[in-house]
């Protein structure tokens, strides 16, 4: 197995980075259309992966996740405009589903697909004012979670995870008490480690499903599910970590922190959380 | 990233499969345990001098160091094999893996015959004397002092001076694994005790058979007879100059040699362990699944870092990760095992005359024996120091 970034893979990683970084303020149809324009939407899985990563990183507020990992491996096409899909068999907290062109259904009968403004699922409260999640009313669903969908969110919330742990370490790096940067208190330090090491272990078993799944290795189906639950064990650590570290500073709305924290924690608890990959690995 | 190996390296696979398959010691002939690890039953004499002149002991060795001149990728193919099946190469792992290794690396033409061939061959074992009772994971702290002299006057020759034509040791190491059974210490000592603590270190090659070496082994907690630890002490101790493997006080260099060699593939040894804690001790509760991703996660990140673009700080996030998941999924399957955990001594899987008793060993044994790897070789707390400091940038 060869397990690093190929050149081209290195340079559309630089390309996301640098697109998602010069983007950061344009609005989400902006942001949609770019994305579009790249044909980031039909990337292979592992640049699907990349691209999927820096978008987490960002807290992108676009329905690209669903789009490409929720719509596109049920419907088996790109949706026209957006979409999103419904394959968990209770059609509860789906993502985008308010505001998708498309969705595709996973019901007793195969996949549907219907138009998003006339389904009319609407939008449901969470604590992540960012995220769109809604609530699908159809008959005969059935549950069928595509390996692409757990290692999407996976990759997503990685993705964010690596963003908290950088907004922590700027903080403790600049906020001085005691006369010296909190940075160099031991018990900082040892709690920075611990979050590189989740988000390291979560990121290489997220890129291993992608590998999977582009490969189409028998190996996919466990590899997604590892994926999902790493990511979610990786958001509890660097969660509770990277809010502690910050103090009360990271208690407040204004800070960002709090968009990726909630990103992050979303990211475990959509499509069943670390336990119930867990436990789905071992069944 | 692909998932399939290259030919390459497939063939190199099959090959060496093949060899261990034609050339792999009974069991009837690898009755003799090893009870140490530089004690070397001449069935394990003969089988590593086997891997040696197969080019298979450190495959990535130019045929005369024991090797094939193997890539990175093939070296790991040849670790794949051997742990797949649970055998193991060296029972002087340290000697080949780390002191040989660091001959090849600092020492002159006529070193790397005098001592490394030997080590590599069997003929020798080799220990490490790295700690001593003052300096734990802070090596440099040693203070084992080696004086550089000239004739038997014993007159020293001036504090940096490079003159004299052999060193004068006296001091005290610990821990020493296997210095009871080894013919040869690396041994790394204070020449210069007014220079910074990291310039004035050097390293030598003592013979434990040299007059004032006293080796005293002691038991683990495993058990009163399980000996691999010592107190060895030097009491005016001659070592000739021709022994300095490095620079004079550059000992320091040196000791990140021998530790980058040990750390190199050392995230390895952590897979073995939960490969054989996933087949011994198969289990449908939610830390198995734990154990699955960890092993999973740890290859993945030993593959990538195989690629040669990484950092060697990165490895601390290897062997942090490998070994406190070992010793998570330990504790897991000692409990689950319940009151029968208690007894010791115990086997927990088939005994496998290849491979090292302890890890057939009782739960308990098994689980203590993960605190080595949370331990030596910097332990997990120095670990993290340095992946916050070297890889996330903080303030020492
Ligand atoms: C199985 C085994 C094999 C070994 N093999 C060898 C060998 O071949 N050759 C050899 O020379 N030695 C060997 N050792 C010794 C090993 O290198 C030391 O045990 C290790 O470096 C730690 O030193 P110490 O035991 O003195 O612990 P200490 O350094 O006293 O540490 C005790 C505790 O304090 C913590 N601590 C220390 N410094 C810091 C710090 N800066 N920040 C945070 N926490 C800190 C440690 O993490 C640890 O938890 C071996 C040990 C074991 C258990």
């Amino acid at each position: 197995m060869e397990f690093e970034f190929d050149e081209d893979q290195r340079l559309l990683q630089q390309l996301v980075r640098e697109t998602v970084a010069k983007s950061r303020t344009l609005p989400e149809q902006q942001l949609w259309a770019t994305y579009q324009d790249l044909g980031w939407l039909e990337a292979p899985p592992v640049e699907l992966a990349i691209v999927l990563e820096e978008l987490g990183y960002a807290a992108d507020p676009t329905p690209f996740l669903a789009s490409a990992t929720w719509f596109a491996p049920l419907a088996g096409r790109l949706p026209q405009g957006s979409g999103t899909g419904v394959f968990d068999g209770t059609g509860r907290f789906v993502l985008d589903a308010d505001r998708a062109d498309e969705v595709a259904l996973l019901t007793r009968d195969g996949v549907t697909v219907v138009s998003g403004p006339e389904l009319g699922a609407e939008r449901v409260e969470i604590f992540d004012p960012t995220l769109h999640v809604a609530h699908v009313d159809a008959p005969d669903l059935v549950a069928g979670v595509p390996d692409l969908a757990l290692m999407g969110l996976a990759i997503s919330t990685v993705g964010s995870c690596r963003r908290i742990l950088d907004l922590v370490l700027g903080h403790v790096k600049q906020r001085v008490q005691f006369g010296v940067p909190i940075g160099s208190f031991q018990a900082v330090k040892h709690k920075a480690a611990d979050m590189h090491v989740a988000i390291e272990r979560a990121r290489v078993l997220a890129y291993y499903s992608a590998l999977t799944i582009a490969e189409d290795d028998p190996d996919r189906g466990r590899a997604a599910l590892m994926a999902k639950a790493a990511a979610g064990e990786c958001q509890q650590t660097v969660f509770a970590d990277g809010l502690q570290l910050f103090g009360a500073m990271g208690f407040t709305w204004e800070n960002e922190l709090q968009i990726h924290l909630k990103r992050a924690c979303a990211g475990d608890l959509l499509l069943g959380t670390a336990a119930v990959h867990r436990k789905a690995l071992v069944a | 990233m692909k998932l399939a190996s290259d030919p390459e390296v497939e063939k190199f696979r099959g090959e060496f499969a093949a060899f261990l398959d034609a050339h792999l010691p009974s069991e009837a002939e690898a009755v003799p345990r090893p009870r140490s690890s530089s004690d070397l039953p001449e069935w394990a004499r003969r089988w590593q001098r086997t891997l040696f002149d197969a080019g298979y002991l450190l495959p990535g060795n130019p045929p005369e160091y024991g090797g094939c001149n193997a890539t990175l990728p093939q070296q790991l193919a040849h670790q794949e094999e051997l742990s797949r099946r649970r055998i193991y190469p060296s029972y002087n792992p340290q000697g080949v893996g780390i002191i040989a290794a660091s001959i090849l690396t600092f020492g002159t033409e006529e070193q790397k015959q005098r001592w490394a061939v030997p080590i590599l061959r069997a003929e020798i074992t080799a220990s490490l004397g790295m700690s001593e009772p003052g300096a734990g994971s802070d090596l440099a702290g040693l203070r084992t002092r080696a004086r550089l002299v000239t004739g038997d006057s014993g007159e020293e020759t001036g504090r940096r001076a490079d003159g004299g034509d052999h060193f004068v040791v006296n001091g005290q190491k610990v821990w020493t694994p296997g210095a009871h059974d080894a013919d040869v210490l690396l041994t790394f000592v204070r020449t210069d005790p007014d220079a910074p603590k990291h310039k004035g270190i050097s390293v030598l090659l003592i013979p434990t058979s040299t007059e004032g070496v006293i080796r005293k082994p002691f038991a683990s907690i495993v058990g009163p007879d399980d000996l691999d630890f010592n107190e060895v002490f030097f009491t005016d101790v001659r070592v000739p100059r021709e022994n300095l493997i490095g620079e004079l006080h550059g000992g320091w260099a040196v000791a990140h040699g021998s530790l980058g060699h040990e750390r190199s593939m050392l995230w390895l040894s952590y897979a073995e362990r939960m490969d054989d804690l996933i087949k011994d001790a198969p289990s449908h509760e939610e830390w198995f699944a734990t154990l699955l991703m960890d092993a999973q996660a740890l290859r993945l990140l030993g593959y990538r870092q195989l690629s040669g673009e990484r950092e060697p700080a990165e490895l601390s996030v290897l062997k942090l990760l490998g070994s406190e998941a070992v010793q998570a999924a330990s504790l897991h399957v000692l409990e689950a095992a319940g009151p029968e955990a208690l007894l010791h001594p115990a086997r927990t899987a088939p005994p496998n005359h290849m491979s090292l008793d302890a890890f057939t060993a009782s739960w308990f044994e098994r689980y203590v024996r993960s605190f080595a790897g949370t331990i030596a070789g910097g332990t997990s707390e120095i670990q993290r120091n340095i992946i916050a400091e070297r890889i996330l940038g903080l303030p020492r």
